[in-house]
């Protein structure tokens, strides 16, 4: 996006570029035709300001040998030599003006042969005038070829300047046309640079919109992502403050229950007399240390093994009695001061105190614990 | 300032795993293995609380609480145990010498209200 704006904007400066350069470039041609056509209408003012000199030359010309032939004065004589050789100047610089223009150079040439003839007439009856003037001076008058020689000379030089003044119509026509021309490409061009100005102008708005908007968009995101962040990362810290609580309350919970474990074995092993645990089939399933010190049995000897085989209930006289222990187990009550053998490891019989206590869990009896209480022979 | 406690017992585990609990939870504590040592701990720097067990080595935890009650007598202490007493026991007779009596069967937690209701955080 941002390069495609570039783009556009660097060929709207290129369009601009080569609009200013057509009008540049335009603009400089007509200054030069200005320049040119302001060549052409002096050089053509000074082909009719001459050829004028010429017209008016051969009419100072004329007047000057009409009084030299009617007062015959010297001085009226150098008058017209002088007009003569004014008007013969007038038409050289004439020619040379018109020498790269075929038609005007044609009329100037034939103005020249005008004059030529003019000037030989004067010359000629100005010398006839030195020798018979009055003969002279009449022959001149009635010939009045000075009259319409002139005139002439005269028609000849309005016509040119007739012509001229038309030419000159036309290039201030097409002088007008080519300033409008120029007024239209140089007005044309500023406008539509003005256009393309305004539509880099409108490019560059939008970009910088576009991009204030993916700024405050980003912006927006980061802000997003940094409260997602906060969240998650208070979220964790909880979860791991949850964790490690909980990770102390097991750690605790496991503490308080291998305490309580060693506890309760610690009551039952610091009791001196023997203690069995028994299940409900009668079977030794724990016992505590002494047992082991009595008997001379070891624990392994003993669990599992049925407790009636260990301990035997006899009666007064030392017969033995049909199972007690299951039947107290069964119905659940307590046997106490019950006479009875245990034989230890050595085959030694010893006589002890038996009581048995039904075990129960949630009045359920699951077994029973047994305490052996060695009786004393003096006893 | 953090708030000061002394927690003594016997069992190192139970000990050291308390303090680092209540460390955690934002006080200052010192531990003690016996009662000799909770008495040097604190002469040293009187604490805010005093958390015993009961069964210590070289004496009980009722004396030694009586003992150290003799000197900080507005200390709170709270007894722990994992000898269950009758309720009815506890309250009676434990409450006169203890600010709070709990079984080391308590979760964490529990011990942990005790000790901000009766210290604050």
């Amino acid at each position: 996006m941002k390069d495609k704006t570039i783009g556009r904007i660097l060929a709207f400066f290129l369009l601009i570029s080569a609009v200013l350069a057509v009008v540049a470039v335009d603009s400089v041609r007509n200054i030069n035709r200005s320049v040119a056509s302001s060549d052409w209408v002096n050089h053509t003012h000074a082909v009719i300001l001459e050829a004028n000199g010429v017209a008016s030359a051969a009419q100072a010309g004329n007047a000057a040998a009409l009084t030299y032939l009617i007062t015959g004065e010297a001085r009226s004589q150098a008058q017209a030599r002088d007009a003569l050789s004014d008007m013969f100047e007038h038409l050289e610089v004439a020619k040379a003006l018109t020498r790269n223009e075929p038609s005007q150079h044609a009329q100037v040439l034939r103005l020249e042969t005008l004059v030529n003839q003019r000037a030989e007439f004067l010359r000629s009856a100005m010398a006839d005038a030195k020798s018979n003037r009055p003969e002279a001076e009449r022959a001149y008058v009635a010939s009045d070829a000075i009259g319409a020689s002139a005139g002439e000379i005269q028609r000849a030089v309005e016509k040119l300047t007739e012509e001229e003044m038309a030419l000159l119509a036309d290039r201030d026509r097409a002088s007008y046309i080519q300033a409008q021309t120029t007024r239209w490409t140089v007005g044309s061009g500023v406008a539509l640079d003005v256009l393309l100005l305004g539509g880099v102008a409108w490019l560059i708005w939008t970009d910088i919109e576009v991009r204030r908007r993916a700024a405050a968009a980003l912006r927006e995101a980061n802000e997003l992502l940094e409260t997602k962040v906060r969240e998650r990362t208070a979220e964790l810290a909880s979860a791991n403050e949850h964790l490690t609580t909980e990770n102390f309350e097991r750690r605790w919970a496991n503490q308080a229950l291998e305490h309580q474990v060693r506890y309760n074995e610690l009551i039952i092993d610091s009791i001196n007399d023997l203690v069995f645990v028994l299940t409900k089939s009668l079977n030794i399933s724990r016992l505590n240390p002494a047992v082991v010190r009595l008997t001379g049995f070891e624990a392994e000897e003993l669990i599992n093994h049925p407790f009636p085989l260990f301990a035997r209930i006899t009666t007064a006289g030392g017969a033995p009695l049909a199972d007690p222990l299951s039947r107290a187990l069964i119905e659940g009550h307590d046997l106490r001061d019950q006479r009875a053998i245990v034989t230890d490891k050595r085959g030694r019989e010893i006589p002890v105190s038996l009581a048995l206590f039904p075990l129960r869990d949630r009045d359920k009896v699951v077994g029973g614990v047994a305490i052996l209480q060695v009786l004393r022979e003096s006893s | 300032m953090k708030k000061h406690i002394v927690v003594v017992d016997d069992e190192s585990s139970i000990r050291d795993l308390l303090g680092e609990f209540l460390t955690l939870s934002g006080y200052r504590v010192t531990t003690a293995q016996s009662a000799l040592e909770a008495q040097r701990a604190v002469e040293r720097e009187a604490p805010d609380l005093i958390v015993s067990d009961l069964q210590l080595e070289d004496s009980d935890g009722l004396d030694l609480i009586a003992e150290l009650k003799t000197t900080l007598p507005n200390t709170p202490v709270i007894l722990l145990t994992g000898v269950h007493f009758d309720p009815k026991v506890a309250k009676e007779i434990l409450s006169k010498k203890v600010s709070c009596y709990l079984q080391k069967t308590s979760p964490l937690s529990k011990i942990l209200e005790e000790v901000r209701r009766l210290i604050g955080s």
